[in-house]
């Protein structure tokens, strides 16, 4: 079993501050919007919360963006800038997730440190961190002062889209995590990636029979 | 004898009066002293119980008190400014005809408009100057507030209960006295407000209509935004959607009110725009018993953007205590609502009654019920965009969307797993196929290596 170092510390610490966070975001989430069924925390408190913590990862996603920006590891997200390639082995990694995994036959992809997502989550990521998470967070910050951002959010439709738009994203978001999380749970033992995002160290077998990051 | 040596007297003070005042030299008295002319004309008025019966059979009083008189705002204005009508030789011997105290009220109007200039700008774009245009026989003229020969200074704080206001608004005035500013009025005198502070003497306007009510209340209240912002997340916001009795008279029911918002102009519509479109849809709710629904206040905004000028019209929304008298039921600071579950939360009292406001024809407002359903609606996002509150008007599709994508996410892992399981034996069986095949191709591939030592070696 050969050990790759494939996520790099400032990768991971941005990872578990995002997961926290989100995690955070969440439950205050819910807390503010189904006051009449959830008690766990009063309702300013947990808008105060969920403020704070908003800010803290805007700040965080600044952090990932800056560090792809500004070093050779963008390259993971597009290993090789060929779409009919791209496409061809998002389909392959489906056709794993959805049959070939259940047959015992290996991940058809080998991650390496340039190299360490499948093409599905590259894809996946990339919607989620440049379209997703940024639309998130900007209408977080419309609503955090609405007064402040009026003319902008007037310029959306109002607060009642903005706030829907907020929404749709945090059920997306919601469904995300499971499955996510389930789906780091298919290395080749059920902590393996888990593990990797602390330690950075992802274990490769030497045959490229392995299966690969979710 | 005495009797027409009296009324000689007076029309030489009356022809007198005239021939000054044309040339410019008015008998005004210096400094409070009365004029000659203006003490003939007490020295006949100035007697209790002195009245004339008008043709509608109300007794109109004559009798000027000369003390109240020499007290009053008016001490430097002769008779004569504002009787100019009365014609000394007829005076007080021909009997002329006054329908009723309106009528001579409304005619005395214009003696006050030739000095209060200002203030009769100010009342002529006021509700109580549009109910009277549109014929109302209540609507307050200037006599009916102010009593033109005792009337006092503003600055003289007198009891509440001589307040004019009290006279037609008797149950909202019953409330105010009894509210923290009523209460704090009697106890300090003028530093607590009395009606006109807050609404204005002259230029009163619908409290319900506009922000200026607001307006009135920070403008004592300097500081309140500042210590609003100390706990309240969006201040700005909760200050525009939510009127300040909402909180500050905490027994009182609350509503939401959607008003007519020109989003160019960034203020509501108070102009009287739209009656008859508004009449048509609410002729049409009131035919259902129903209120308006969410296709109804779209196709009235949609007919209002038709035609309705270059500004965008949109509603907003604002949470408003239901009637008059509960806004003037305000308490003490720290009796004050500030917990956010009373509005932020699914079914909050606030959010189930709903109206639609707008602008009516005499200024004050014209109200329509509105379902309240149109507050949690996917379909309603645009007519009502200009209102949201969290948790309490959340729309209730996306809850249903929550749930079905969490039971998605779910079923996700436990499918996935449960076919897993399933294809264990299948998988079992592969793998152990492929261990056979690469042992028979290892084992091939070391026969072969035999095979070729073994050639080698003969």
């Amino acid at each position: 079993m050969e050990k790759l170092y494939i996520h790099p510390l400032t990768v991971r610490l941005w990872h578990w501050t995002n997961a926290f966070g989100f995690l955070l975001l969440i439950a205050t989430g819910l807390q503010i919007r189904y006051l009449d069924l959830i008690h766990l925390i009063p309702f300013r408190t947990a808008v105060v919360w969920h403020n704070w913590i908003g800010f803290v990862l805007i700040a965080n996603f600044f952090v990932w963006l800056g560090y792809y920006l500004f070093s050779d590891k963008i390259k993971v997200y597009h290993p090789e800038l060929s779409p009919t390639k791209y496409f061809q082995a998002s389909f392959r990694q489906m056709q794993f997730y959805g049959y070939g995994i259940f047959r015992g036959e290996p991940n058809p992809h080998h991650p390496n440190a340039y190299k360490k997502f499948n093409a599905l989550q590259s894809m996946l990521y990339q919607i989620i961190m440049m379209l997703l998470v940024p639309i998130m967070f900007f209408t977080g910050l419309l609503m955090w002062d609405v007064g402040r951002f009026s003319s902008i959010v007037e310029m959306l439709g109002g607060v009642r889209v903005v706030d829907t738009v907020h929404v749709l994203l945090f059920i997306v978001f919601c469904g995300f995590i499971i499955v996510h999380v389930y789906l780091a749970s298919l290395g080749h033992t059920p902590s393996a990636h888990f593990k990797a995002m602390i330690t950075g160290y992802e274990e490769v077998e030497d045959e490229p029979k392995q299966n690969a990051a979710p | 004898m005495k009797s027409s040596r009296a009324t000689s007297k007076l029309i030489l003070a009356g022809m007198l009066a005239i021939v000054l005042s044309s040339i410019g030299l008015t008998a005004h008295a210096a400094d409070g002293e009365m004029s000659k002319e203006s003490k003939a004309c007490l020295s006949c008025h100035d007697k209790d119980g002195m009245t004339k019966t008008l043709e509608s059979g109300e007794a109109l009083s004559l009798a000027i008190s000369t003390k109240a008189y020499t007290e009053s705002m008016h001490k430097k204005t002769d008779c004569e400014d504002c009787h100019s009508n009365l014609d000394s030789k007829t005076h007080g011997k021909a009997k002329t005809a006054i329908k009723s105290k309106r009528e001579f009220a409304l005619g005395m109007r214009e003696s006050c408009r030739d000095c209060h200039k200002k203030k009769a700008v100010e009342y002529d774009d006021s509700v109580h100057a549009a109910l009277i245009k549109a014929g109302s026989k209540k609507a307050p003229l200037c006599t009916d507030c102010h009593n033109p020969h005792t009337v006092r200074s503003a600055k003289v704080v007198g009891p509440i209960a001589e307040t004019p206001c009290a006279k037609c608004h008797e149950a909202i005035f019953k409330a105010y006295s009894k509210d923290v500013h009523g209460l704090e009025r009697v106890a300090k005198g003028i530093s607590a407000p009395l009606c006109a502070g807050c609404h204005q003497a002259h230029a009163v306007k619908a409290a319900s209509m506009g922000e200026g009510v607001k307006d009135a209340c920070l403008a004592c209240h300097k500081e309140a935004v500042t210590q609003h912002k100390d706990w309240l997340p969006n201040t700005a916001l909760h200050f525009e959607a939510i009127s300040c009795p909402v909180c500050h008279a905490p027994d009182a029911q609350r509503r939401v009110n959607l008003r007519l918002y020109d989003s160019t102009a960034k203020r509501q519509v108070a102009e009287k725009t739209g009656v008859p479109r508004f009449e048509k849809r609410t002729d049409t709710a009131d035919a259902k018993d129903m209120g308006l629904d969410e296709r109804a206040l779209w196709s009235l905004l949609k007919e209002f953007n038709q035609d309705g000028g270059d500004g965008k019209m949109l509603l907003r929304g604002r949470l408003e205590v239901r009637s008059g008298v509960e806004a003037h039921q305000l308490s003490e600071k720290s009796k004050a609502i500030k917990d956010c579950n009373t509005c932020h939360q699914q079914g909050a009292a606030a959010f189930q009654s709903v109206s639609l406001t707008i602008a009516g024809p005499d200024g004050r407002p014209l109200r329509h019920g509105v379902q309240n359903e149109v507050l949690n609606s996917l379909t309603s996002m645009e007519s009502v965009r200009g209102f949201y509150a969290i948790g309490s008007t959340r729309i209730k599709l996306l809850d249903y969307l929550l749930v079905l994508v969490l039971l998605g996410a779910i079923s996700v892992p436990l499918v996935h797993m449960t076919i897993k399981r399933l294809f264990k034996g299948v998988r079992e069986k592969l793998e152990a196929e492929r261990l056979a095949a690469a042992h028979d191709s290892g084992k091939q591939a070391s026969t072969g290596h035999r095979h070729d030592a073994d050639d080698a070696s003969k």
